[in-house]
């Protein structure tokens, strides 16, 4: 899998420092999953994603989410003129290949609602027609950390549709320097060469569901699921769609590390990105840590 | 308040399937209205089951209770006893099954199932009605499983499987506390008649008596040796003796003004002059058995000479046999210890003696010619004997199980004329021959022989047999004319010595004798079964009970009775419990699993902690940390783990798992290298 | 004093949890009175077989007692290893029921014949194989407003044979939401644009200032489909129209000074339904919380747990 080599230098060479988390998004857009980034403004957020989409040659569309921003500005209406007494439809930005969502946060429950239906459907129905959105389709949500006014914090139910969550963080400071140092990062994401297409990356994700997860390793997502729902430390277990998302998350690793089978450490390396956003810790845990302390105690090799 | 029937449909099923099965001997055995009975109450039930009919109101179910009631009494002209009871308590058991609604019902039907579970081991003790018994009881357990089990959509077929592994488990703890469970005398005593009249030694002999028992396959006793067995000629089993004669029968007598006082010791109360006699002359060597006797309805019990017991519930007589305090009903077993040499000790004082020696006035001429014939030639005792056993030897008599019938002077025409006879025949003219010459003798009607199967002897009515006592030399001699005249019958037992004869004569005997070889091995294996059944089921007693335990526990106290129960029942409990929730362990590791563990633990013995969650990366990676010189056994062996574990589905293979084990032990040997 | 104290002893040694297994620090056995009387027979048939001289009968006596003993093992092997996990809560008004869900999960064998019951509640009865997870729904009674804990679960079971009664007393640590009782008021405590505001009969939408069709998107209340239309054909649309700024009414708790408490909650959770009902968009503004405006069954679920947790120290 050399292309994926490629495209994840090219992207490393425009999001600088931060190979782990770049890897994560690829892993992600290889399950086929959604990526929320959770960061404050200006770190890079939007070049990740548009690096992405320039990579696999991805039709990219990118929406500012606004507390009065209606459902039908997503999907898109139909309306209905009078004079020639014909509908017209207008589609929504929905209808992209990467759809990149700033701050959906800032929406009403009910916008935000309708986006993360159609990212789980992958389908809109608009004017009683059902529109497949296109393949492959991809949705990098991004949402401030700091509860601000006027912001409708996604709720559980709807953090489960983003396959994983990552943060950026600030850059190290040798990093930062080399960021200082360089040109603008706009013009270098422009000219970014295709290395993937969205054909091969359909073909590519096609792949992630071949790669071969064997009964014991099935057996340790189990046990990692089920320390999630017996922990009384979390407030609610981990679903059963997330432990499909978890595998599906680490089959994607492991094709990144050029292997067609799945190990405990590629689940393990996916581990926080997936399970996160999902748990929630009660009287005030720290749920990463909480997260992470799991892979401490559940056995990997049923002793 | 409307009352739902609460019993789910998948455990009907059981529930009339352990009314018919418990219900079904008494259906045989008890009185002929049962039958009806239940047909009744099973057609109504599944009528109503089949909301055909109504269950019956009060007043119905009010008159077949009082129907029932007076059916018994109409049957038994009572209604307590044991057969009355068990009438009464079936008839309740079906009637309960027609009023049966709610849950409290069903409970309540099947307490009634346990007693009559009860009622049929009153009756029947095989080892077959103690198995139906267990069948019966799980179909009660089933029952049980099905009416605490709500679920509409559970399957009949599990309750069974339930009841019978639970039942199952039980029987080795029934097991201990049958054998540890202190058998305590009953406290009010219970007659139980079982009714069942048996062909067996009757307290007169008269000709032809005892050959028709020979016609009887019937177990009589059994006997089992603590040491060898004495021969075959040996074995005289003595039951009664006949001291009076009145010209045709001969009969149990005692001297005119005698008591049973006179002639039973009970083992209460100071030992008669004869009892100390006897006990006195006790020496030498001696048998010891133990005797398991079947119903006789008699009070005689059967011993060889002379037969000493504890005396608990026995009486040792004077005539040296010993009689049962009550009649023989049920299975009984004794234990005896016989010491030929104590007859010695017997006494024959003027009455007695008298008795002894008394014949009919008149009768019987020829025969008293003949003796006193004898006597004038022989004044010796033992000579006079002798020479009539001769004369039985030489003159051409015949042993025959179908002897002529002889009318009138019975011993005349035995003796002189048929000279065909059986060995009551030959006893009785012999006796009469000894008193006539003034010797002092008795019939002594008994069993001879028993054929051996296991480890004891089988004693049957064709064993049946009568010879007669001379007293000679101050004690009683026996003597067998029978065996003068067919001395197979003693040898062989008559089983065989009819079979030769019938051999001789191409002239087969049928009957009990004529019985296919595969049959009567089996019988013989049944009987086997039987008998152990019979020692060491029913025959536990008390006494038994202190045998064994002595012999398990050293002393028998009751601090170590109630230890061990206490013990052996918290043992197999614990047992069981290990087996019964064992299966809450996980599943059981898988290979792979296993061979990390064992390295895991290797390890670990070798001073590397590992964390709980290693997985085998990490464990390479703790292994290269601490040792690095194994960093490339260690790597081998992670690799080829995971190829295992990771690549490929399914347990591997045997050789993948010794190659996966020898990579194990590779890296062992490099930790130490 | 005897109830605090045993209620004391089983929350140190049964703590609250969201997922119980049952082992054998929480399971109680003790034979039911379908076993004293079995036991009774038992002893019954002892004396019946010593008088009796019957060995046999002994023995029956004998395997009865094992067979009880056995049924200790198999009642509480039905009960040990179940899973209980607090499921999902369905709110209710006070003075109405709510219902909890408890799901249980059978690991590796079944559990036969368990009936749940919350104390003092009505018992349910369900039974798992193993492998399986089933949820129970049990209802609760609301007795006030607020995020209710349900007593304790008390999960028994007679199987397999009713000679015994295993019994585990589960805490799960759930809660079950109990909304205001309605109370019906005839002023409406808002603000919007006109002040005190009658309670609007339905269909007065038609009064908003019509602005145009659009096609029909999930959620879209039904109230406003153009049904004519789409009755002549046009395919599913629905009527825009203008926002009147008297449409978004501002429910107030400040508004309603005077009255306590609870009756506030009651008479703003009556508006809350009653808007809700006519499908009129609402903002609602208690101390310490407010709910944007909207409408629909979604801001309703949301006013009114707000209004239930009113008050709730966190």
């Amino acid at each position: 899998m050399q292309a994926l080599d490629k495209a994840l230098a090219q992207v490393g060479s425009v999001v600088l420092g931060k190979p782990e988390q770049l890897k994560l998004a690829l892993a992600c857009l290889l399950a086929g999953g959604h990526l929320l980034i959770e960061d404050l403004p200006g770190m890079g957020k939007t070049t990740l994603a548009h690096a992405l989409a320039r990579v696999f040659r991805l039709d990219y569309r990118r929406v500012q989410f606004t507390s009065d921003m209606l459902p039908a500005d997503i999907l898109g209406v139909s309306l209905f003129d009078p004079e020639s007494g014909q509908f017209s439809l207008r589609e929504g930005p929905v209808f992209s290949q990467l759809l990149l969502a700033d701050e959906i946060n800032r929406a009403t429950p009910k916008t935000q609602g309708a986006l993360l239906e159609a990212m789980e459907e992958r389908q809109v129905t608009l004017d009683g027609l059902t529109r497949p959105l296109p393949s492959p389709f991809f949705v990098v949500a991004t949402q401030n950390p700091v509860t601000q006014a006027g912001t409708f914090v996604l709720p559980e139910s709807q953090l489960d549709r983003f396959l994983m969550r990552i943060s950026l963080g600030y850059p190290a400071p040798e990093v930062e320097l080399q960021l200082l140092a360089g040109g603008d990062l706009r013009e270098a994401v422009r000219e970014l060469r295709p290395v993937i297409e969205p054909a091969g990356l359909v073909k590519l994700v096609a792949h992630v569901g071949k790669v071969r997860a064997s009964r014991d390793l099935l057996d340790y997502v189990q046990r990692l699921l089920e320390a999630t729902r017996a922990d009384d430390r979390f407030s609610a277990g981990l679903s059963p769609r997330a432990g499909l998302g978890l595998l599906r998350a680490a089959r994607a690793w492991a094709l990144i590390h050029n292997r067609d089978y799945v190990l405990p450490e590629d689940v393990q390396a996916v581990w926080p990105s997936v399970a996160e956003h999902r748990l929630q810790a009660r009287q005030g845990g720290q749920v990463a840590a909480l997260t992470q302390s799991l892979l401490q105690t559940v056995p990997v090799v049923r002793a | 308040m409307a009352r739902i029937y609460q019993v789910p449909s998948h455990a009907r099923g059981w529930l009339t399937l352990a009314i018919i099965a418990t219900s079904l001997p008494q259906l045989v055995d008890g009185p002929w209205w049962q039958s009806p009975l239940l047909l009744l109450v099973l057609g109504w039930r599944a009528l109503v089951d089949r909301q055909r009919l109504l269950l019956p109101g009060r007043v119905v179910r009010l008159a077949l209770l009082l129907a029932t009631v007076a059916a018994t009494w109409q049957s038994f002209g009572r209604l307590h006893g044991p057969e009355a009871g068990t009438a009464l308590i079936t008839g309740l058991f079906a009637l309960k099954y027609l009023e049966l609604v709610g849950k409290r019902d069903a409970y309540v039907l099947i307490v009634l199932g346990y007693f009559v579970c009860a009622t049929i081991l009153l009756f029947h003790q095989g080892p077959l009605a103690a198995l139906y018994v267990v069948g019966c009881l799980v179909l009660l357990t089933a029952s049980l499983a099905g009416i605490n089990y709500g679920d509409t959509h559970a399957r009949g077929r599990q309750h069974l499987g339930v009841a019978a592994v639970m039942v199952l488990q039980a029987l080795p703890l029934a097991a201990i506390l049958f054998v540890l469970v202190p058998r305590v005398a009953p406290l009010w005593n219970m007659h139980l008649d079982s009714g069942q009249a048996r062909t067996g030694m009757s307290d007169s002999m008269s000709p032809g008596q005892v050959s028709r028992l020979t016609e009887s396959a019937e177990l009589a006793f059994r006997v089992q040796f603590d040491g060898p067995a004495p021969a075959p000629s040996q074995r005289y089993w003595r039951g009664l003796t006949y001291s009076y004669f009145d010209g045709t029968t001969w009969r149990q007598a005692r001297p005119p003004g005698w008591g049973e006082r006179d002639t039973l010791y009970h083992g209460r109360g100071p030992a008669p002059d004869w009892y100390r006699g006897l006990r006195a002359a006790a020496g030498g060597p001696a048998w010891e058995y133990r005797v398991i006797m079947e119903p006789s309805q008699q009070r005689w019990l059967y011993a060889l000479a002379v037969p000493f017991t504890d005396l608990d519930g026995l009486a040792l007589a004077r005539d040296l046999r010993l009689v049962a305090d009550a009649p023989v009903t049920g299975t009984l077993g004794y234990r005896v210890r016989s010491v030929p040499a104590a007859g010695a000790g017997a006494t024959l004082d003027g009455a007695e003696r008298a008795l002894m020696l008394s014949l009919p006035e008149q009768g019987n001429e020829r025969a008293r010619a003949l003796a006193a014939d004898w006597r004038r030639r022989y004044p010796n005792d033992r000579a006079l004997v002798n020479a009539a056993l001769g004369y039985f030897r030489e003159q051409p008599f015949f042993y025959t199980l179908e002897p002529p019938p002889v009318t009138g002077d019975t011993v005349d025409r035995f003796l002189f004329d048929t000279r065909r006879g059986f060995c009551e025949h030959y006893a009785s003219s012999f006796t009469f021959l000894m008193r006539a010459a003034g010797v002092p003798a008795r019939v002594v009607a008994g069993y001879q022989g028993g054929e051996p199967n296991g480890d004891y002897l089988q004693v049957r009515q064709y064993d049946a047999h009568a010879w007669s006592e001379v007293w000679l030399a101050g004690r009683w001699v026996r003597v067998d004319p029978t065996g003068a005249v067919a001395p197979d019958r003693i040898e062989l037992g008559l089983r065989q010595a009819m079979r030769n004869r019938s051999a001789d004569q191409a002239d087969g005997e049928g009957g009990a004798f004529g019985r296919l070889p595969v049959l009567f091995r089996l019988q013989q294996w049944a009987d086997y079964v039987d008998f152990n059944w019979q020692k060491w089921v029913l025959g536990y007693r008390q006494e038994e009970q202190r045998d064994l335990l002595e012999r398990l526990l050293g002393a028998v106290t009751p601090t170590r009775i109630a230890l061990a129960l206490l013990g052996a029942v918290l043992l197999v409990t614990g047992l069981l419990a290990l087996l019964v929730l064992n299966r809450r362990r996980d599943q059981p590791a898988r290979p792979l699993e296993r061979e990390f563990r064992r390295l895991r633990q290797a390890l670990g013995r070798r001073g590397l902690a590992l964390p709980e969650a290693v997985s085998a990366a990490g464990l390479e990676a703790a292994v290269a940390r601490r040792w690095p010189a194994a960093t490339g056994a260690a790597g081998h062996w992670r690799r080829y783990f995971e190829h295992l574990a990771y690549r490929r589905d399914g347990d591997p293979p045997r050789s993948e798992r010794l190659q996966l084990a020898r990579r194990r032990r590779a890296l062992m040997r490099a930790l130490r290298g | 004093m005897v109830r605090d104290a045993w209620q004391c002893w089983l929350d140190r040694r049964l703590p609250r949890a969201r997922q119980v297994r049952l082992d054998q620090r929480r399971i109680f056995i003790l034979p039911t009175g379908y076993g004293y009387l079995y036991l009774l027979v038992a002893v019954l048939l002892f004396f019946g077989g010593i008088n009796y001289e019957n060995n046999l009968i002994l023995g029956l006596c004998f395997l009865m007692i094992g067979l009880f003993v056995v049924a200790i093992l198999h009642t509480y092997r039905n009960l040990s290893g179940l899973i209980l996990r607090a499921g999902g809560g369905r709110s209710g008004f006070v003075g109405g029921q709510g219902s909890l869900e408890v799901v249980l999960i059978a690991r590796r064998r079944g559990h036969r014949a368990l009936w749940l019951r919350w104390l003092d509640q009505p018992a349910q009865e369900a039974s798992v194989e193993g492998g399986e997870e089933l949820g129970v729904w049990l209802n609760l009674p609301l007795s006030r407003r607020g995020a209710l804990r349900p007593p304790r679960l008390r999960v028994e079971s007679r199987y397999p044979l009713g000679l015994l009664r295993a019994w585990s007393l589960v805490a799960l640590d759930q809660v079950c939401l109990a909304w205001p009782r309605p109370q019906e008021s005839r002023d409406c405590p808002a603000r919007g644009g006109d002040r005190e505001r009658r309670a609007a009969p339905t269909g007065q939408n038609g009064s908003e200032e019509f602005r145009g069709l659009r096609g029909y998107v999930p959620g879209d209340a039904l109230t406003q489909v153009d049904w004519k239309g789409f009755a002549r054909g046009r395919g599913l649309n629905v009527k825009l129209f203008e926002e009147p700024a008297s449409g978004r009414l501002w429910l107030r708790y400040d508004l309603l000074e005077g009255l306590p408490l609870e009756q506030r909650l009651s008479i703003l959770c009556y508006w809350v339904l009653r808007l809700s009902d006519e499908n009129r968009p609402f903002a609602l503004t208690l101390p310490g919380a407010t709910l944007a405006p909207a409408r629909g069954g979604e801001q309703r679920q949301r006013a009114l747990d707000l209004l239930a947790r009113h008050g709730e120290v966190d």
